[in-house]
């Protein structure tokens, strides 16, 4: 192929537009139009009209439905970033051998469906279950209803969501050059000061990209919050799945599905100006 | 600080251990409903999902459909990646971010384009629109494996074949292809588990006919909770394990052969 390339480019190349001439077409049919499916329906139906964005925008049940998501998708872009850090330090601290069997348990974690993964959570926060069994046997008589709550969903998400975090962390902590932490110490960096002034700003890039990953995703969550949340603190996911399939409601629920995809996408625009989409999930 | 850090480190890696430890022992147990520990043990869940055709066809179904988006994903990704990583061309920039696109719209949205755009053209609930919508999801993922196997791929080994006389074609079939053959590998498992996992477009798209398992899933988790989801979460966990260690226990038995076997015969043998 390569001596047919440099036998072409002599005329202007037409090589990378035939390679890419499928794709373009399929991604243009099955990409494109369906997301402009999407915009047009939320301005047209039931009728041409602005109306389903100023009931999304103004009503109260939908703003507190955003709001509620915004504030989830934080919580858990932080709680990630606690659990996170501290693991892959310890992956990067470690002998080779724990450090390897850390990563294939954070990697079979990642791998493995996160109904799977939704699924083992209920059975671990249910009534019958360990957490429950566990505050019953230290003495607490009236457990907490786990299953069903804000905290059982957020937690799943948690679980479910870390692993980015972690992949993304340990990935710039293992190139921190350690000569860097030995010369901090020799002038005197100790314990915390250390960790602030030295280590932190260096693991800063795989921080910034965890919690981009972590955040995003969580704004489009569907499945776990539907399946483990409480029904009265929906997310957005799952109130435009409800519009779509219990009231064919396709305008309300477009709607809503291009303010969350404006919202993801410029998160990811600005995210994109100042390191590359690319970097995200490489 | 540090201590501090490694004490924390071992409780999240308990946290992240438990939910894949507890759905084993329940994939075993005799309860009727969610109950851990559990208050004995059978394999009455695992006969029930072997002999049980509400969930062996959604398995079913998503093997095919998943190995369908898989091939697609390739036939139109390869040649894709190819023109984005060797040439340069005016939109390049915007191509490359449209390839990656796909990966920073929310599930949800594109579940409502394609509940309507497929629709249309009375594509719901068949195994090829579901194929179709996966695809998208896959190419992504696809590329951004193989264009990173296809930049550190050195162009010299196919300038040497040229210079020996090999033609362009020859050339790609015996020196490209072989070395790229593990990230097109790779590349082409990720498309497939891409689409063997997905779950929000399948939910709104596949309908009866062309259920995937994930939907029978999420169905079954949101009504009753069956415990037969145990057992495919086992078997699940179980397949990727085998896919996570296999490589490396390939790699040990390889190395066991070679050790035995004449180098000659290495050369010629791969």
């Amino acid at each position: 192929m390569g001596a047919t390339i440099a036998r072409l480019s002599q005329r202007p190349n037409l090589w990378p537009w035939l390679l890419l001439t499928p794709l373009a077409i399929y991604l243009a049919i099955f990409f494109v139009v369906p997301l402009a499916d999407v915009a047009v329906m939320s301005v047209t139906e039931p009728k041409t009209s602005l109306a389903n964005y100023e009931r999304v925008l103004t009503g109260a049940l939908y703003q507190q439905v955003f709001l509620n998501t915004f504030l989830t998708a934080g919580l858990v872009t932080v709680a990630c970033l606690l659990v996170g850090y501290p693991l892959a330090y310890l992956m990067n601290h470690s002998s080779p051998r724990i450090a390897m069997l850390i990563l294939l348990l954070v990697t079979m974690s990642f791998w493995t469906s996160f109904l799977v993964r939704t699924y083992a959570w209920m059975v671990l926060l249910g009534n019958n279950g360990p957490v429950i069994g566990l505050l019953n046997a230290i003495g607490l008589e009236s457990t907490p209803q786990l299953l069903f709550t804000r905290f059982s969903s957020t937690l799943a998400m948690v679980h479910i969501l870390a692993p980015y975090m972690i992949m993304n962390i340990y990935s710039v902590m293992r190139k921190i050059d350690p000569v860097l932490i030995r010369s901090a110490e020799s002038l005197g960096a100790r314990g915390f000061s250390l960790f602030r002034h030295v280590y932190l700003p260096l693991t800063a890039p795989g921080i910034a990209n965890g919690c981009v990953l972590v955040f995003v995703i969580c704004l489009g969550f569907y499945v776990t919050p539907v399946l483990l949340g409480s029904p009265r603190e929906q997310m957005i996911a799952g109130l435009i799945g409800t519009q779509i399939e219990e009231f064919l409601a396709f305008g309300m629920g477009s709607a809503m599905a291009m303010i969350l995809l404006v919202v993801t996408l410029a998160i990811l625009a600005i995210y994109h100006r100042r390191f590359g989409l690319d970097k995200l999930w490489g | 600080m540090n201590r501090l850090m490694r004490i924390l480190g071992v409780l999240v890696v308990i946290f992240i251990a438990a939910p894949l430890v507890i759905v084993v022992p329940m994939s075993f147990s005799s309860a009727r409903s969610l109950q851990f520990p559990p208050p004995g043990y059978w394999l009455g869940y695992y006969e029930a999902y072997f002999t049980d055709v509400t969930w062996l066809r959604p398995t079913w179904n998503s093997i095919v459909i998943a190995t369908a988006t898989m091939v697609l994903t390739m036939i139109l990704v390869v040649p894709a990646t190819f023109a984005l990583v060797r040439h340069r061309f005016a939109g390049k920039s915007l191509a490359d971010l449209m390839m990656l696109l796909p990966l920073a719209v929310p599930h949800i949205v594109m579940a409502v384009g394609y509940y309507s755009f497929l629709g249309e053209f009375r594509l719901v609930h068949t195994h090829f629109g579901v194929v179709l919508a996966h695809t998208c999801l896959s190419v992504p993922i696809a590329f951004l494996v193989l264009s990173a196997n296809l930049k550190g791929f050195d162009r010299n080994l196919e300038r040497a074949a040229q210079s020996l006389g090999a033609s362009p074609v020859k050339t790609f079939i015996h020196v490209t292809l072989p070395i790229l053959r593990p990230g097109l590998v790779i590349s082409a498992l990720f498309a497939f588990v891409q689409s063997f996992d997905e779950t929000v477009v399948a939910i709104f798209i596949s309908g009866r006919n062309a259920e995937t398992l994930p939907r029978k899933m999420f169905d079954s988790i949101r009504q009753e909770a069956d415990p037969v989801i145990a057992v495919i979460s086992t078997l699940l966990f179980v397949a990727v394990l085998l896919a996570l260690v296999a490589p490396a226990g390939l790699k040990g038995i390889r190395k066991r052969l070679q050790a035995r076997t004449p180098p000659a015969a290495i050369t010629t043998g791969r």
